[in-house]
């Protein structure tokens, strides 16, 4: 099932989004604070200019200062922007000599003044002035006190300039924003088309078109492509085999048929019900055999195809032990020496499906036995791991040779050997059956020369040791 | 005696309605600004707001500066004394009136948004027509200065101007002389050498003038003068011919203002067309605005004596004038020119 879950460029938009988010708040509050610093360092300097024309002014004269305040000073403190202006002379004592300040400069501040000039912005009734104060060192011939100047002014020009600075930063964040937003949707969609060009170049194949994809595609989408071509690898192959196995299971039904074609022919033939009796036996047993097969077949095309049952809990070593009891007592079974190895004294559980953990042990032991000659022994056992569990089963009968070792599992694969009784379908059942259980199947050479089969499962979580 | 009750009853209506109807607002002007020259735009003004009831208050320069800083506030300020209105402006006295008017209002006329120039006034000379019979008249600052110097003996009592102590608009005329040149101090000498009489108000000098008590006036208020001299054919007005100052009448309205709407009304109508055409038709202190029409337009003005006339600026210099240590250092100059050539 296929959900759409939001678009591409949906999630693309909203990055974009939270980026420019995060990186205009700052911006933007970078952008108002340096504006408003711009605006008192432009109006701040006007202060100082109209400080330097007053100080020009002081003279001193019979032991006071005198100051002439040249009107110069007042535009230029009243800026353009036509700000109250406010000035005052103070003298050594504290006095103001002249302006309009009238007491309103604070002993500390002017305690301050004659280290460094003073620079402050303060509520003076209900709008703000910014106040810069300096001391003046000014030789007279009487006297040489210093004198006190301050000079301030309201603050609209510095309000109206640093709205004027920030609207104009805004502005242009707004058009990079802008700008930003289009390149972005014109990147997304050329990111997206080598998507676009592997849904065409999907969408014009044909169902059963499973060679691997021919595309240029960029690196993000490269894995998405090897998937693809693996699935359509995969997908061959499970093609391939299913073909295989029609055909090797038509090979191997026509044989016995033609078999039972030609006996019962030979058994017209003749008129001696000796003969017929004969080839009725042949008959019967080709059959048998035939039928089995065909069991076999039908095992296998459902083992590979069926849906997962539910699995249910069973002890393996109890399964193991009841099989082996049934084999044992089978006629099969009655030339070969069939054992148990010491099975784990607690219970071994794994979650299966009953019916083909049994089928499984059994088609093991069929193969041992079919595949070995009379008087092999045949071992069964458990070995249990940490999380796993392996159930194996060895035979101290001929063996096969290294290379056929990995093939044995294939279906109709009989070790190279087609006069041993078996359908070549016995491992290839294990095999299904231990995929189907997420188990792993191996074949390798036993100790004592023959074959060792051996199946691992991983063991449910409700063992106790 | 029907007929006698309807009369009454009429006439009960007739006098009553306008009382129910209009509630009566009152307006506190104080204004240093004779009551008979701006009389018809206050007229104009009651005409087409009638639910405003005007309390013009005519005072000097200096009482209305008191005043402005006193409670209670009166609604408008209007004065003459252009560095104590600016100086009252700064000090947050005033009010920024938001409207069309004070949009339109030619920036050079206004400060703040908060007073704005609403007259045109020519400073002058005014002399008497015998002068001419004894000596050329002086049409220019260097050709009083000269005559004050050549005529010390015959002008000797007959000149009068401004006191720079007891008048605001007097002060502010000769700060600004003195600005524009150190010459000026020479005429204060001559002047004083001929033991010249200081008057506090025009009004004053033009009645020594017709009376035949001065022969010469200096540093005048056209306005009035112009008005005088069309009644009194003795005296004649000139318009100094190097430059001529400028004076305008600032008005503004108080921060706390107890009738803040009607002080607006009158401010708007003050600066609009209709208050502007008044002053520039029915008074003589010039509109300053260019579209008005009417014998007193500062554009007038400007056509007939040229472009020597130069407005005393509405701006923060004028803060100096009102600068205390600043007034003292002039007035204690003014002193000591004023006796300088005293035998």
């Amino acid at each position: 099932m296929i959900t759409i879950n939001g678009t591409l460029k949906f999630r693309l938009a909203l990055w974009l989004l939270i980026a420019v988010g995060g990186l205009g708040i700052f911006l933007l509050i970078e952008a108002y604070t340096s504006a408003h610093r711009a605006a008192d360092r432009a109006f701040d300097s006007q202060l100082e200019a109209a400080e330097l024309t007053i100080a020009d002014a002081i003279q001193w004269q019979d032991g006071q200062p005198v100051v002439e305040i040249p009107a110069a000073a007042f535009q230029i403190l009243a800026t353009n922007q036509q700000e109250r202006v406010f000035y005052a002379v103070i003298d050594a004592a504290g006095q103001e000599v002249t302006g309009n300040l009238k007491g309103f400069v604070q002993p500390a501040w002017r305690k301050e003044a004659k280290q460094n000039p003073v620079w402050l912005t303060i509520p003076q009734d209900d709008v703000a002035i910014r106040l810069h104060g300096r001391e003046l060192d000014s030789a007279g011939w009487e006297s040489q006190e210093p004198v006190q100047i301050w000079v301030g002014h309201t603050l609209s020009g510095r309000q109206a300039l640093a709205s004027q600075l920030f609207e104009r930063s805004l502005t242009r964040f707004l058009l990079m924003v802008l700008l930003a937003s289009l390149l972005m949707l014109l990147a997304i969609k050329s990111a997206l088309r080598p998507i676009r060009r592997l849904r065409h170049l999907l969408r014009r194949r044909d169902a059963d078109d499973i060679r691997p994809l021919h595309a240029q595609v960029p690196a993000e989408l490269f894995d998405l492509a090897e998937t693809l071509n693996s699935l359509f690898a995969r997908q061959r192959e499970s093609r391939d085999a299913l073909l295989r196995l029609t055909a090797d299971a038509s090979h191997q039904l026509k044989t016995p048929l033609a078999g039972l074609q030609s006996t019962s022919e030979l058994a017209l033939q003749s008129t001696n019900p000796q003969t017929w009796y004969q080839a009725l036996e042949t008959v019967h047993e080709s059959a048998a055999r035939t039928s089995r097969l065909a069991n076999q077949l039908l095992s296998l095309a459902r083992l590979r195809h069926a849906s997962a049952q539910t699995l249910e809990s069973l002890d393996l070593g109890t399964t193991l032990r009841d099989c082996v009891m049934e084999w044992a007592e089978r006629d099969i079974a009655q030339h070969h020496d069939l054992g148990l190895a010491p099975l784990p004294s607690s219970p071994v559980r794994i979650k299966a499906e009953p019916w083909a953990i049994r089928e499984m042990i059994g088609n093991l032991i069929d193969n041992a036995l079919r595949h070995t000659p009379r008087g092999s022994e045949i071992t069964l056992g458990l070995e249990r791991g940490t999380d796993e569990v392996t159930l194996f089963i060895e035979d101290n009968g001929p063996g096969v040779s290294e290379a056929m070792l990995d093939r044995l599992h294939h279906p109709f694969e009989r070790a190279g050997r087609q006069d041993t009784l078996g359908s070549g379908l016995g491992l290839a059942i294990v095999d299904s059956i231990a995929r189907r259980h997420e188990g792993v199947l191996r074949v390798q050479r036993s100790t004592t020369s023959g074959l060792r089969v051996s199946v691992r499962l991983s063991l449910s979580g409700l063992n106790e040791k | 005696m029907i007929r006698f009750r309807l009369h009454t009853l009429f006439l009960f209506s007739g006098l009553l309605l306008p009382c129910i109807a209009l509630a009566q607002t009152p307006l506190v002007i104080e204004a240093a600004l004779d009551r008979q020259v701006v009389a018809p735009l206050l007229e104009a003004f009651t005409r087409s707001h009638p639910e405003i009831e005007l309390d013009y208050r005519d005072r000097s320069t200096l009482e209305v500066d008191r005043q402005a800083q006193r409670a209670p506030a009166p609604d408008v300020v209007i004065s003459s004394a252009m560095p104590w209105q600016m100086a009252r402006v700064n000090d947050g006295l005033a009010q920024p009136l938001e409207s069309k008017q004070a949009r339109d209002w030619p920036a050079w006329a206004k400060w703040r948004d908060e007073v704005f120039g609403f007259t045109f006034e020519p400073i002058v000379t005014v002399y008497r027509l015998e002068l001419a019979r004894h000596m050329l008249p002086p049409t220019t600052h260097a050709a009083l200065y000269r005559l004050l110097v050549t005529q010390k003996k015959r002008l000797h009592g007959r000149i009068t101007t401004y006191s720079p102590t007891r008048s605001g608009v007097g002060y502010t005329l000769f700060q600004q002389d003195a600005r524009y040149s150190p010459r000026f101090w020479d005429l204060v000498a001559a002047m004083g050498a001929t033991d010249v009489a200081l008057e506090s108000n025009t009004q004053d000098m033009l009645d020594g003038l017709s009376d035949g008590k001065y022969w010469i006036g200096y540093n005048l208020l056209g306005s009035y003068a112009l008005r005088w001299a069309q009644t009194h054919p003795e005296l004649i007005v000139q318009v100094p011919k190097d430059y001529a100052l400028v004076m305008m009448r600032m008005a503004f309205i108080h921060r706390d203002a107890p009738h803040p709407g009607a002080a607006k009304t009158f401010l708007n109508f003050l600066l609009g067309s209709e208050g502007q055409r008044i002053i520039a038709g029915r008074t003589p202190l010039f509109s300053i605005l260019a579209d008005v029409v009417g014998p007193y337009t500062a554009q007038r003005l400007r056509d007939q004596v040229g472009e020597r006339l130069y407005p005393i600026p509405i701006d923060a210099s004028l803060l100096a004038f009102d600068d205390a240590q600043r007034r003292d250092a002039f007035l204690a100059r003014w002193n000591r020119e004023i006796r300088i050539l005293e035998p």
